[in-house]
């Protein structure tokens, strides 16, 4: 087995400048800690996979990315540099960030069309043809093109959450960040989610998943990271994760979901 | 006693120039009170303090006076105290304004309060400025949500109206009050003025449910 340095040193594109790093990030709410010191790296093109019981800290830690949360300590890198701190300045690194809700968000007063065109037209000022054409391309590449003019109301859970992928995906990011996309839906459409999020994960777009799929995760992530009360257990590759995790809380923590390997 | 309608029919022009300036006095308060409404609110939501605070004592205040009280004070008093004057019809459309608003402004605290956390957020994962968000996620929803409280606002508004009449604006009311005295058949008048301003609101208030309906989804996040 190889050392955890080794490990590092074969993570995809572990030479180039990390998308995300998290350095010693800490997050309290008043006298609770959420995160108490988290290092962690997203190289280009990973998926990473963060796991872990609830209210381990891990959506806190996906939210510190796109700085929907604050941090109290330590340091956040996207693209090598430290998150800025203007308002402005935040609303650039949003736009090269995809989110992904775990309750979708699509905006209901908007069609599925105009859902995916109003980051676009708004942030990006891209023409409404141009947005349009886009769209059409995305919601076919999600399986729904005969969507486009629906509501929201008038979708499933599965096509909603497909729905917002593309609507992500619209303003071109350089990664992203799934919160949880599947604990929201009805075990029968998961599937067409994560299959939307495996073959993104394919054309090599970097993306950070916070998710309870442990299958999901053993199959698609190129490193996973364990948490559990606000702190890191363990990380490492899928297959030493799965099949053979290091930490006795990663063991617990896989045991209690019925994970046999 | 005999009803006798004759001399009110008679006078039905009269009577429809009156309805036709109350409808437009109507018109004109509700999309008055709906822009300084929005304003409002905002303005309480998320102004700074010097400004939220007044906003607040205004709104508690205006629920606190009568209507009729404000539009007095506003044609009589507002001329001694400051010396603008205003015609009839502008002194019922300010009053009128003035005391709306008030009411809108807090029915759209409640919408935007209504839709959920999330739905700001991802309008700001996109990129989105807050303004931009209130414009194009927010307020959109909130506005659906509250089209059967605007209903309720439309109807109020129609018949608050009425009270322009003591200020001889010639709107329905007045008008009824005419005829009522030329005629000396007030029974009648204003049984046709029941009639009419029902005619005018129920289907009014009708047609904003339907309308609801048709697109509460739309709001529902």
């Amino acid at each position: 087995m190889s050392t955890v340095a080794a490990q590092i040193q074969n993570r995809k594109n572990a030479d180039q400048t990390p998308v995300v790093e998290y350095r010693s990030i800490r997050k309290q709410y008043g006298e609770f800690v959420a995160i108490g010191s988290v290092t962690a790296r997203v190289n280009k093109g990973e998926v990473v996979c963060l796991i872990g019981p609830s209210g381990s800290g891990k959506s806190t830690l996906l939210r510190t990315t796109n700085a929907l949360e604050q941090i109290q300590g330590g340091e956040l890198l996207f693209d090598g540099k430290p998150l800025p701190a203007s308002k402005a300045g935040i609303r650039q690194v949003r736009q090269r960030m995809g989110m992904v809700f775990q309750n979708f968000e699509l905006f209901p007063h908007k069609t599925v069309l105009e859902n995916i065109t109003v980051g676009p037209r708004t942030v990006l000022k891209v023409s409404e043809q141009e947005a349009r054409k886009r769209a059409v391309a995305l919601l076919d590449k999600v399986g729904l093109a005969d969507k486009a003019d629906k509501y929201p109301a008038n979708l499933s859970g599965g096509q909603q959450q497909r729905v917002a992928i593309a609507r992500a995906l619209a303003m071109e990011p350089e990664v992203m960040l799934f919160d949880e996309p599947t604990s929201a839906l009805d075990p029968e459409t998961i599937g067409e989610v994560l299959n939307v999020m495996k073959r993104l994960a394919e054309e090599g777009m970097t993306m950070i998943v916070v998710t309870h799929e442990m299958t999901f995760a053993r199959r698609v992530a190129d490193w996973v990271v364990v948490f559990d009360r606000g702190n890191i257990v363990e990380q490492g590759p899928a297959a030493q994760i799965f099949d053979n995790p290091q930490a006795e809380r990663t063991r617990d923590f896989l045991s209690h979901l019925g994970w046999d390997g | 006693m005999d009803f006798d309608f004759s001399a009110v029919l008679d006078s039905w022009q009269y009577l429809a120039g009156g309805l036709g300036l109350t409808i437009l006095l109507s018109l004109l308060t509700v999309i008055l009170s709906l822009i300084f409404g929005i304003a409002v609110a905002l303005g309480r939501m998320y102004g700074p303090r010097w400004l939220s605070v007044p906003l607040v004592f205004y709104i508690d205040s205006m629920r606190a006076v009568p209507v009729l009280v404000v539009l007095i004070w506003i044609y009589f008093a507002l001329p001694i105290v400051t010396g603008i004057s205003l015609p009839p019809f502008w002194a019922a459309l300010v009053a009128l304004t003035f005391h709306i608003c008030a009411y809108v402004a807090e029915i759209v605290r409640a919408g935007i309060s209504s839709v959920r956390a999330g739905q700001t957020q991802a309008g700001l994962v996109l990129g989105m400025s807050e303004a931009q968000v209130m414009r194009k996620i927010i307020l959109p929803q909130a506005l659906i949500r509250m089209l059967p409280s605007l209903g309720s606002i439309v109807s109020i508004t129609i018949k608050d109206t009425a009270i322009a009449a003591v200020i001889a604006v010639p709107e329905l009311m007045k008008r009824t009050e005419t005829v009522s005295g030329q005629s000396f058949r007030p029974m009648e008048a204003f049984t046709v003025a029941m009639v009419v301003y029902f005619l005018i609101l129920f289907p009014a208030t009708r047609a904003i449910d339907l309308i609801y309906k048709n697109i509460a989804y739309r709001g529902r996040s």
